[in-house]
């Protein structure tokens, strides 16, 4: 029996003072990444808070203390429920026409054996184009008088149609270019699906599983972090989305395109606002986070 | 090992150091700049104190600052670009302001690139980055800009200022507010209407005779419109800024899209009748004459190029861009320019624009003296003539509407045609500012706009109740309980 409680003393020691191994060279390596999320992403959306609840003053800062006005003034401001529904409006928009593009692009490019160098190639290519040129090149397909759409639609009876200029197409419109700008995106389905040993495939196929089969039981499975991952780049994305909208409708017609992102920027450079632009930030901040953090659960609990 | 451990300890504390040190710089830049802000505002008090002797005063500091054999620079960004046709003239009058204010250094700065000027000025204020002295603060903006504390009182200094009767009464409305002057003209334009003679003589019309009225601008419109040529009788501006040339139209219909009491608040005006009858016409246009270009939300350059190629035959104008249409090929005699033609009101009257020169108030007495000198010596009879005389010499179109009275454009436009300057005079007898409070209302009235441009189903009068309930609620009630306080 002593000797049996001898012999268990090193282990409790063990316990005891357990060593702790600090990895030198990954935070040498994680260092700068992390000072500069402090400086460029924390530090903004901290001061963004901060801006939230005052009359905020550029020159003067930080301008009157209100409180909780700016968030006040959201909640009854038509402009931003208009925004609210908008961007979310873009955000199902984008979900239908584009997310599901890149996947399926990756899975059809990982059964070509036939040139297959030269098709990523051609699809990476497009996203060598700068984003601003590309949404004025867009701008102008779209142009009712002018426009190449228009012209080779009615060749078949259709059109003219107003594209950027009728409120009812105009966000569909914005979002039909992300549909060709998938390249990145299909190129890192396309690294998953490269992970993928091919003896399970293979294994399967001789278990008599037929393409869809296969899809469903061994594909999106392997897939599926990387589905996770690229979901939430996708929402903070399109939450974030700017550009488009600037550039090819200024948030028109009649604010059917104006987002979120547009507001805080109408709101601090054309009116002035830096307070209730902060608000709009931090709420939006709070809409990326929530649906953020329900993605994760949702992954982790499957 | 313990040594080990040791050098372990006092390694991560030494690492969490340098983070916070790192991290406490960056908080450390705020406070710092909160610092400076409260010490630049004390600057600017005792700024505004010591400058009630104003320009006199400003020679004064300037002399002192010499006789003490210091030089004062100072940072504008108005250095002309490479391809400016009056690079050579700026340059020189650059030097010539050096060789005579020899205690004055100026530093021209091209502007920083970015978007627009308006939020580029913005931004590098706010950076404490602004220039001393800027001269773009456009008319509808510097009401704001005063508000956010980017201009200096400039009282004190044009009280004394030799010239300051010298200046036409209009191009000073905007840059006064409560009585204070913020801005010193820098430039200024008065629009009209455009029409393209040699379309007019194609289209059966007389050459030589605009639109008079909304009847003859509609019958006019029909005759030049020609949708097989992509060929329109007048072009709209329904983008982001279609509240700009919309409210022409509701000054022709005799109303304003606002009105300010005498307290200083503001009323909005959108649903009265004048708006809502602008509104109407301005969708007839579209809908019911098609006189317009099919694309109503293109750009202001799409605009523009639409005139220049021949496609628009009638726009609005400014008095300041007939050299644009020379330099993108047009035949200045085919060019005409007249007041608006007039609405339900029996009145036409152009939109007075321009920018005016702004001093940072966050700059040091010093700089802020020298830039009203050098402000002073850019605005003066000699300089301005200067200019006008190497645009007559090398064949530039001017700006045939001075800032100051007592210069004289068409003095200096012998080869241009008689007729276009009378008319730019004429149009610049009845003037009106842009309305009130425009840059936060901006997004309510075009809203409208498009709607009514874009949905032929749309009922303007309903689209101007929504935009005045939204605009009241959101905007107009806080402006106001901001004045009254």
């Amino acid at each position: 029996m002593k000797a049996a409680i001898e012999g268990r003393k090193p282990q409790v020691q063990a316990r005891v003072r357990p060593r702790i191994k600090i990895s030198w060279t990954a935070i040498a390596f994680v260092s700068p990444a992390i000072v500069c999320f402090l400086l460029f992403k924390y530090y903004p959306l901290l001061q963004a808070v901060y801006m939230s609840f005052f009359d905020y003053k550029v020159i003067n800062p930080p301008g009157k203390f209100v409180w909780l006005d700016n968030y006040k003034y959201l909640i009854h401001s038509t402009e931003f429920w208009n925004a609210f529904r908008n961007t979310f409006a873009f955000f199902f928009i984008y979900f239908i026409l584009t997310f599901w593009v890149p996947i399926v692009q990756a899975v059809l490019l990982n059964e070509i054996k036939f040139a297959s160098k030269t098709l990523r190639s051609l699809y990476l290519l497009p996203t060598a184009v700068p984003a601003v040129a590309g949404y004025l090149l867009w701008k102008w397909l779209y142009n009712p008088d002018y426009g190449l759409l228009n012209y080779l639609l009615h060749f078949i009876g259709l059109g003219p149609y107003g594209w950027l200029n009728d409120p009812s197409m105009a966000k569909w419109s914005i979002v039909l270019p992300g549909v060709f700008a998938t390249g990145m995106g299909m190129l890192i389905y396309y690294s998953a699906l490269q992970g993928i040993p091919s003896e399970n495939i293979e294994a399967a196929k001789i278990d008599g599983a037929g393409p869809w089969r296969r899809m469903r039981s061994i594909v999106f499975p392997s897939l599926k972090f990387v589905i996770g991952i690229q979901f939430i780049s996708f929402i903070c994305g399109v939450f974030l989305t700017f550009d488009p909208m600037y550039i090819m409708t200024g948030g028109g017609p009649a604010s059917s395109t104006k987002t979120l992102s547009m507001l805080v920027f109408n709101s601090s450079f054309k009116e002035f606002r830096f307070g209730v632009a902060g608000s709009i930030s931090f709420v939006m901040f709070v809409i990326i986070a929530v649906i953020t953090y329900l993605q994760i659960k949702l992954s982790n609990k499957d | 090992m313990k040594k080990k451990q040791r050098f372990r300890t006092w390694s991560s504390l030494a690492i969490a150091l340098v983070l916070m040190l790192m991290v406490s710089a960056c908080s450390g830049g705020n406070s710092s700049n909160v610092t400076n802000v409260s010490e630049a505002t004390n600057d600017s008090s005792s700024t505004n104190a010591a400058a009630n002797n104003g320009s006199d005063n400003a020679e004064a500091t300037a002399d002192n600052t010499a006789s003490n054999g210091g030089t004062v620079e100072i940072t504008v960004w108005d250095q002309p670009n490479p391809d400016d046709t009056m690079k050579s003239i700026k340059e020189e009058v650059y030097a010539d302001f050096e060789v005579q204010h020899p205690n004055i250094k100026v530093k021209h700065e091209l502007m920083p690139q970015g978007t627009n000027d308006r939020e580029v000025f913005v931004t590098a204020m706010a950076g404490g980055n602004g220039p001393d002295a800027y001269h773009s603060a456009h008319f509808p903006i510097i009401a704001d800009w005063v508000g956010q504390g980017l201009a200096l009182d400039l009282t004190p200094y044009w009280d004394s200022y030799a010239d300051k009767d010298k200046f036409i009464p209009s191009s000073m409305e905007a840059g006064t507010i409560d009585g204070k002057v913020y801005g010193v003209p820098h430039d200024m334009y008065v629009t009209g209407l455009f029409w393209n003679k040699k379309m007019f003589e194609a289209a059966g019309l007389d050459r030589d005779t605009p639109p008079a009225n909304w009847d003859q601008l509609v019958e006019f419109g029909k005759k030049l419109a020609d949708p097989a040529k992509k060929q329109y009788g007048i072009t709209l501006l329904g983008m982001e800024w279609a509240d700009w040339w919309f409210e022409y139209y509701v000054w022709q219909a005799g109303g304003d899209l606002t009105h300010v009491n005498p307290d200083g608040t503001v009323q909005l005006a959108f649903t009265e009748e004048p708006s809502v009858t602008a509104l109407q016409f301005y969708k007839d246009l579209k809908w019911k004459d098609k006189i317009v270009q099919n694309n109503v939300l293109q750009s202001y350059q799409d605009n523009m190029n639409d005139i220049f190629q021949g496609r628009a035959a009638m726009s609005n104008a400014a008095s300041g861009g007939f050299g644009d249409y020379v330099a993108q090929g047009m035949d200045l005699n085919d060019v005409g320019f007249a007041p608006y033609p007039v609405g339900p009101s029996g009145k036409g009257p152009g939109q007075i624009g321009g920018a005016y020169w702004i001093i940072n108030p966050k700059t040091t007495k010093e700089k802020q003296d020298a830039a009203w000198q050098y402000i002073m010596y850019l605005n003066s009879k000699e300089v301005a003539e200067k200019y006008l005389q190497f645009q007559q010499d090398n064949g530039i179109f001017p700006n045939l509407l001075s800032v100051r009275s007592d210069v004289d454009p068409s003095q200096f436009a012998q080869d241009i045609s008689p007729e276009l300057v009378a008319a730019v005079n004429k149009a610049a007898s009845d003037t009106h500012l842009e309305y009130f409070l425009k840059e936060r209302l901006t997004p309510y009235v075009v809203k409208a706009v498009q709607k009514a441009l874009t949905d032929e189903k749309s009922n303007p009068k309903q689209l101007l109740q929504e935009a005045q309930d939204a605009a009241q609620k959101e905007v107009v009630d806080a402006y106001n309980a901001s004045v009254k306080k």
